[in-house]
């Protein structure tokens, strides 16, 4: 309770011009939650404001699908009508959600950016400075590429299945892999979308290993797809001469990544990315920090052998 | 009648003859064995749900909860063999029975309260979803071997027992159309449902019918869709609905009802898939792929409504 209350006159204290609630209250705005990563940056979330029910109070919402952007804007809208101290949000596009929280930050809302980054130019044409927590995408494919390469000779042919390729999430983890296939020296024969879905990454990963029967590798975007390309490789009879990788470490690929199906994944810690939000927002609503990015870790995941 | 399905099936054979060509000649790696076995592969479970769809159109009706139950569909067979350790036969049998639940509540609440299928389904596509998500907690589940042979290809012929199953499903769906009693009642409810019922036919039991088949059918595509992908993704199959009646009217029958094939149906899908396919091998890029699928789409459909004023014209010359 002291504690609390210590809190509540660090925000009066550092001269916020908006009454402050008591905790404070915190949204979450989500993109879709029924995306596997979204349900457990929510649950680790709610399971960091159980363990700290006095020092705020949070309201956790998502939008039905991820690319339902007027969705997203109408719930940063509500979010603002409720009094809400802090917006924590993984927006669903980089330049559509700014205006709503250009709005959001002129009422002296606390506005905290995670996941997928907000759009640059975008922000400093409209005159803000939104913090960023979240992990460096393009870094961790690239680790994950550059633990592919030790298994790639030079020349090997390698082909990528991208995410949604308007997301800067795909096309961060695209530009990762890249990277690190170029460091390898090994040629990118094909880069194709197959929208972060395990039914679509198997047809188009058939196809890939059809058109390029000497193919070394496949980059997936993320785990769902990699699920996909696996399958595929299975299928065309290909499994260890074809490696696969991916990211996100969903559950679903912990036993092929232990069969070496898949090589390689990388872990955001999507458990705890919206707590190192949330944190965040907390301080800077307490006035303890001045808003400024803030790189949360992304981890190598391989089998252990 | 006769003349009529075999030279729509000519026609279609047409249009897959052509893609094929096209593909071959942009790509020199498309025209083999190994294409056509892992096509044959890859659509089961769309082949089965078109057959629903097929016979929900030809009543007049239409089915929209089809992808989502296959998702639902699917899950609860993944997680029957992962987490209850049910064994492969029983959890087959549950994701069946929940396909023929939802396809028996679709035909009874559509027909109780005669509302339009179209919302009724739409519900369905919904709440289908939902319990796929609650079910799994929107996580995709592994299942790895224990979903046996059913996907995996059948040594020396390349095809999986999944698309021996859903060739015969197909015939059986034909023989039901035109050789049966229910076959008859589904082509005269889609054609005149207040004719068919003064003439003694129970438009309602043939409806319900119809929706149950579909949701079963919807049912077993999860099942193929599982043992083919090895996981269950909660999101699978969101659209499937559209794709398969893409390839039902792609294979002439009538969005109206009265008027359809299951074999056409089938050679619908057979031609979307190597669109599917052959786009993604020739590497093509994303907007392409989507204009030309679509263009493919109602060119199809032009064409069938060309045959059909054809058919018809000759038709007409004869009676006279």
């Amino acid at each position: 309770m002291v504690v609390t209350l210590a809190m509540a006159s660090l925000g009066t204290g550092c001269g916020a011009p908006r009454s402050r609630s008591n905790p404070p209250r915190i949204a979450l705005v989500m993109k879709s939650l029924a995306n596997e990563f979204f349900v457990t940056m929510a649950e680790g979330a709610k399971a960091h404001q159980a363990a700290n029910s006095q020092a705020y109070t949070l309201v956790v919402n998502g939008i039905r699908n991820e690319s339902d952007l007027s969705q997203q804007v109408a719930l940063v809208e509500q979010m603002m009508a409720q009094g809400t101290d802090a917006i924590v949000i993984a927006p669903a596009d980089s330049r559509a959600l700014v205006p709503v929280l250009v709005k959001a930050m002129r009422q002296h809302i606390v506005v905290v950016n995670i996941d997928n980054k907000l759009d640059e130019p975008t922000l400093a044409a409209s005159g803000i400075n939104v913090p960023f927590v979240g992990p460096d995408n393009r870094a961790g494919a690239r680790m994950v590429g550059a633990a592919l390469a030790k298994r790639l000779r030079r020349g090997d042919k390698v082909a990528i299945l991208e995410g949604i390729p308007t997301a800067f999430n795909a096309q961060q983890r695209r530009l990762g892999f890249e990277d690190a296939m170029k460091e390898a020296g090994a040629e990118i024969v094909a880069v194709q979308s197959a929208h972060w879905e395990q039914d679509e990454a198997n047809t188009v990963s058939a196809a890939m290993l059809r058109e390029h029967p000497d193919l070394a590798a496949i980059l997936a975007s993320n785990d769902n797809m990699a699920l996909g390309a696996a399958a595929a490789v299975r299928q065309a009879g290909k499994t260890g001469q074809v490696l696969v990788v991916g990211f996100d470490n969903i559950a679903a690929v912990h036993q092929l990544i232990q069969d070496g199906r898949v090589l390689a994944t990388a872990d955001q810690h999507a458990d705890r990315l919206a707590v190192f939000g949330i944190e965040y927002a907390l301080k800077i609503v307490r006035g303890e920090t001045k808003p400024a990015d803030m790189q949360t870790p992304v981890d190598l995941i391989a089998a252990n052998r | 009648m006769k003349t009529s399905a075999l030279s729509q099936y000519i026609g279609l054979a047409a249009v897959l003859v052509l893609l094929v060509t096209l593909f071959s000649l942009s790509s020199e790696h498309f025209f083999s064995r190994v294409t056509f076995t892992t096509l044959a592969n890859q659509i089961p479970a769309l082949t089965v749900i078109a057959v629903g769809t097929t016979l929900v159109l030809i009543a007049g009706g239409i089915d929209l909860s089809v992808g989502s139950v296959m998702a639902l569909s699917a899950a609860l067979l993944a997680l029957g063999r992962v987490d209850w350790q049910l064994p492969l036969p029983v959890a087959i049998a549950l994701a069946l029975g929940v396909g023929l639940a939802t396809g028996l509540l679709n035909g009874f609440i559509t027909v109780k309260w005669t509302i339009p299928s179209f919302i009724v389904t739409l519900g369905m596509l919904e709440i289908a979803r939902g319990a796929a998500y609650l079910a799994t907690g929107s996580r995709a589940v592994f299942v790895g071997a224990a979903m046996g042979d059913l996907g995996v290809p059948l040594p020396g012929v390349g095809v999986s027992p999944a698309f021996v199953l859903a060739a015969t499903i197909v015939a059986g769906g034909q023989v039901l159309l035109s050789k049966t009693v229910l076959g008859r009642y589904i082509l005269a409810v889609g054609a005149n449902a207040e004719a068919a019922r003064l003439s003694g036919i129970d438009p309602h039991r043939v409806l319900v019918s119809v929706f149950a088949i579909s949701g079963c059918l919807a049912g077993l595509g999860g099942v193929f869709q599982l043992a083919y992908l090895e996981s269950a993704d909660p999101n699978a199959g969101i659209g499937l609905e559209l794709s398969a009646i893409a390839a039902v009217v792609i294979g002439g029958t009538s969005l109206m009802g009265g008027r359809g094939s299951v074999v056409s149906s089938f050679l619908g899908v057979v031609i979307i898939a190597v669109l599917q396919a052959g786009l993604a091998q020739v590497g093509a890029t994303e907007p392409t792929k989507r204009i030309v699928t679509g263009s493919v789409i109602v060119a199809a459909v032009i064409l069938d409504t060309y045959r059909q004023s054809v058919g018809k014209r000759r038709m007409r010359s004869v009676i006279e």
